[in-house]
């Protein structure tokens, strides 16, 4: 990395860019009011607004221009208002649409400029129907406020005797990109404006698929050599770190800025390509949050590429996360997705498979607690006097409440128009149709959470309570309401001596599977939801996790005190997949067995298999091809996705200790990684404990 | 039928051999090195350790057929990623006879073992027919020296490792750098003339102090106490490797 490139990188971690930022924000409200705009009228005013409020900047440094300059998305309804709106209805998280993947490719390719010949194109056919006629005229809205947006900055430019950003700004992104430059640069503005219109989580998806043409082109006539273009990619990179402490998330750095990279194209050949590596490096030798990496392999992917990924692992942001295409692409086709979009899928926020320009999918409806559903199940027990298959059938009936409890509260979700937004994804303007109204997928992901307790709980009851008959039900009940004050001895069997998932153990393992089948079956029985689409079970727990165990306000989902695999009330689940916290384990191998036994074919929503080694493990290359191996034996065991960490323990200690002196220090929380001293105690503390373990 | 004691089973054990892994770390060893950062590994007998994340207890016997079950379950696994099992200890040689039986039923993974070499050429020869690759340790070539920091005269492990080069197995030399105990130039020097041009010699590792060394020893009640300086760097003198033409690395 040049010194520029340093510079650039050092400007981002000191907070550089915040002189430029204004402090006060528009005010749309009075606007609103006074024209009685509808809602989507609005949410194009809004995007109007924030582009013409923008104040440029421009560094000298810079070959990738955009800084945000706002503080704040302002709101376009009153408080009392939004109530209204959403009476009765379902408010995803904060509302807008978020989490989903442009058609990047697509939108620079055309430019907006025939994005708005589409729009205008279609508001002719579409002139009798009001509502597309609405939509029609907010997407032409938004695209003129992106193309003032672009015309201003360019304007800058040449007053500032930059040329060469002006004469790019000339070109994008109101026409198509011509050079990998001119698409960064678009990409850059295309992208900072679905933020600054309010939506978030906004992924940037197969980046070394849709860029690589336009590498290439610059490469075989010589506009680039890979040096040049390598520079273009880290600043482009670099850029995306600017403003993410502005974005909304549940932790900083919880921002969804993901790329997926490798994996095989729609037609089913390899995608893999020098921008695959080129971005792997980049990432690696920046080693800055944005953007989190996803890797697609397979069971036959070389090491080679997968130890470009160990090196980044190494690095200790906690990606690529990989996912398996040998899984995940069956998984997906089996729900119904087409089989050339089921191969173009790439990772959302965290880790659900979503389909980049197709999918209008909620992919976090909620969390099924598993443990609950145990809980429930293990208290009907004593009066009921049943056998451990009595017990399962009640925790298929808890899982299968939870599912349509959640899903029930869904059929009133509520979008609100998203113009732009749509104007990036395929087939609104052609159709008509805002995206909150729909895109080709439109289906629901329900985290699956807690499943390792859960597993390990059946398997000490079925242990303790059944065969052995040395523990009954009514004094386990006992305990887990006494948060097992006064019976530790009972607690450490229960904690230690049952079997576990994550040491292959089938005792455990084939509970966890039928946990998951159960899952399967609820969402299967639930059949379409309003939207048309499906619900995705899935492996993930996101922070519930923690919420599960300790409750958070406005939280659709239950909590669980103590639960019979011997944890303490308030401690938390296992995050993902992953064994319960405190269980000992012979090693990933095992972990990686025990995980292998899913039917991953019906839980296609994604969560990952979380491991974490000590950094110590990577030492040199030798060690880094055998972290390549690891990587290759979970696709080669069937396993679908894996997060795998590198952590030293003693800076994790010392960063507790002396924030001051870690601002770098990178972790993983669950789908994303973030500074370490900017996560709150608990989180911190969980790390903290998760690494202990490992290491004792 | 001979059982065996083990403290410890470790998958993806990435610095003790080729390939992905998993060690076998068997309990009790004849020596009671000054340095030893396993002191777990001493005793042959299960005993308690309390760390941070709770008690433990070190020390399940198994039976050959056991062990070698619980191993061979990922024998696919370690063979597809150029791996196999290690043996360590703790000292292997101690149990030989139940780790030559414990190899002799595992499905064909490539086995290293790694010992101080202290035990009867008997017993070091049933591990030697069936290794693939040992990782020797050669600490003090001084006698008295090797006495007074391990506790047992060094006289068997020399005899071993002519063993070891007259039937041509494959062999790592590893020396532990004590500050100045081991690592001092003349019994650097003393190991690189041992070891230069013996059959089977791969290389020699000269494995850096860990200044962690004590960490375990409250964990199981027992007061560290090392007898030598902790914090003097250590001298990591490869040039009288180089000298005798043999080839040593740090890692």
């Amino acid at each position: 990395m040049d010194e520029r490139l340093q510079r650039l990188k050092e400007r981002v971690r000191e907070g550089y860019y915040r002189q430029s930022r204004q402090t006060t924000g528009i005010d749309l409200l009075a606007e609103c009011e006074r024209e009685q705009l509808t809602w989507m009228q609005r949410s194009a005013r809004l995007t109007r607004r924030q582009c013409e409020a923008e104040r440029v900047v421009i560094e000298p440094d810079e070959r990738i221009v955009f800084t945000r300059t706002l503080l704040e998305v302002p709101p376009i309804y009153s408080p009392e208002q939004e109530a209204r709106l959403f009476s009765g209805r379902t408010m995803h998280e904060l509302g807008p649409v978020n989490n989903i993947c442009a058609d990047w490719g697509m939108v620079l390719s055309q430019g907006l400029l025939r994005r708005r010949e589409i729009a205008q194109e279609s508001r002719a056919r579409h002139a009798g129907d009001p509502e597309a006629a609405a939509f029609l005229d907010g997407a032409v809205e938004t695209i003129d406020a992106v193309l003032g947006l672009a015309a201003r900055y360019a304007a800058a430019a040449r007053e500032l005797g930059r040329a060469d950003i002006a004469a790019l700004l000339d070109q994008v992104p109101a026409g198509p990109a011509r050079t990998f430059h001119e698409a960064l640069q678009s990409l850059r503005i295309l992208q900072a404006v679905v933020w600054l219109s309010g939506s978030y989580h906004v992924g940037l998806g197969r980046i070394d698929q849709y860029l690589e043409g336009y590498l290439r082109a610059d490469l075989e006539a010589g506009r680039l050599n890979l040096a040049s273009a390598e520079d273009l990619l880290a600043e482009f990179f670099i850029s995306l770190n600017k403003d993410s402490d502005l974005y909304p998330g549940v932790q900083q750095g919880d921002n969804g800025q993901t790329i997926t990279l490798g994996g095989v194209k729609p037609d089913g050949s390899p995608a893999v390509n020098e921008l695959t590596r080129m971005a792997l490096r980049i990432s690696r030798d920046l080693a800055m949050i944005d953007p989190k990496v996803n890797l697609r392999i397979s069971g036959d992917t070389g090491l080679d590429l997968l130890s470009l990924g160990a090196e980044l692992t190494r690095k200790g942001l906690g990606f690529p996360q990989y996912s398996n295409d040998d899984v995940v692409i069956p998984g997906l086709a089996a729900h119904g997705y087409n089989l050339e979009d089921a191969r173009d899928y790439v990772v959302a926020a965290c880790w659900e498979f979503i389909i980049p320009g197709r999918g209008m999918e909620v992919v976090n409806i909620g969390a099924v607690s598993f443990p609950a559903a145990v809980d429930g199940a293990l208290r009907a027990g004593p009066a009921a006097g049943d056998t451990f298959d009595g017990i399962l059938s009640r925790v298929r009936e808890g899982i299968a409440a939870q599912v349509n409890h959640l899903a029930g509260e869904y059929e009133r979700l509520l979008l609100p128009p998203a113009p732009y937004y749509s104007i990036l994804m395929d087939g609104c303007l052609e159709e008509g149709r805002d995206l909150s109204r729909g895109a080709r997928y439109n289906n629901f992901g329900v985290h699956g959470s807690g499943s390792a307790n859960a597993a390990d709980a059946l398997a000490a009851v079925r242990q303790f309570v059944f065969e052995e008959r040395s523990l009954p039900l009514a004094d386990l009940l006992e305990a887990l309401d006494a948060n097992f004050a006064g019976s530790e001895e009972l607690r450490c069997r229960l904690a230690d001596a049952g079997p576990k998932v994550g040491n292959d153990d089938e005792r455990a393992d084939s509970l966890l599977r039928w946990l998951f089948a159960a899952f399967a079956d609820a969402c299967e029985a639930y059949g379409r939801t309003g939207k048309g689409g499906i619900l995705r079970p899935g492996t993930g727990s996101a922070m519930y996790y923690i919420w599960l165990a300790q409750g958070h306000p406005g939280m659709r989902e239950p909590v669980v005190e103590a639960t019979a695999e011997g944890r303490r009330k308030g401690e938390p689940l296992a995050a993902n997949l992953a064994p319960s916290q405190g269980i000992r384990v012979q090693g990933p191998i095992s972990v990686l067995q025990s995980f292998a036994k899913l039917d991953y074919r019906r839980i296609c929503n994604g969560g990952p298999i979380t491991l974490e080694l000590s950094d110590s493990v990577f030492r040199d290359a030798e060690d880094i091809r055998k972290v390549a191996m690891l990587v290759r034996t979970f696709a080669r065991l069937g396993c679908q996705q894996l997060q795998l960490n590198a952590l030293n323990l003693e800076a994790l200690l010392d960063a507790r200790a002396y924030p001051e002196r870690h601002k770098n220090l990178i972790v993983r929380v669950w789908g994303w990684s973030g500074y370490f001293c900017e996560l709150s105690p608990e989180y911190q503390d969980q790390i903290i404990r998760r690494h202990m373990f490992q290491l004792a | 039928m001979v059982n065996g004691i083990v403290f410890d089973i470790r998958e993806f054990s990435v610095h003790d051999g080729p390939g992905i892994r998993t060690t076998v770390f068997l309990k009790g060893c004849p020596l009671a090195c000054r340095w030893c950062h396993n002191p777990e590994s001493q005793s042959a007998r299960p005993q308690v350790v309390t760390s941070p994340a709770g008690p433990r207890l070190a020390g399940t016997v198994y039976t050959p057929e056991e062990l070698a079950g619980i191993l061979n379950r990922q024998a696919a696994i370690l063979k597809d990623n150029e791996g196999g099992i290690t043996f360590s200890g703790g000292e292997p040689l101690t149990q030989a006879a139940f780790i030559a039986r414990v190899i002799d039923l595992l499905d064909g993974l490539h086995v290293v073992i790694d010992t101080c070499g202290y035990g009867s050429e008997a017993s070091f020869r049933l591990l030697l027919a069936r290794a693939d690759l040992v990782y020797y340790d050669l600490k003090l070539i001084d006698p008295a020296l090797h006495r007074s920091f391990t506790g047992r005269s060094n006289r068997l492990i020399l005899h071993n490792l002519r063993v070891m080069s007259e039937c041509r197995t494959p062999f790592v030399i590893r020396v532990p750098l004590i500050p100045g105990v081991t690592d001092t130039d003349e019994n650097l020097s003393a190991i690189a003339q041992l070891v230069s041009g013996l059959p089977g010699l791969i290389r020699v590792d000269l494995l850096p102090y860990n200044p962690a060394a004590g960490a375990k020893y409250a964990a199981i009640g027992r007061k560290f106490d090392p007898g030598y300086d902790e914090a003097r760097p250590v001298n990591a003198n490869l040039a009288v490797f180089q000298a005798a033409g043999v080839d040593a690395r740090l890692t």
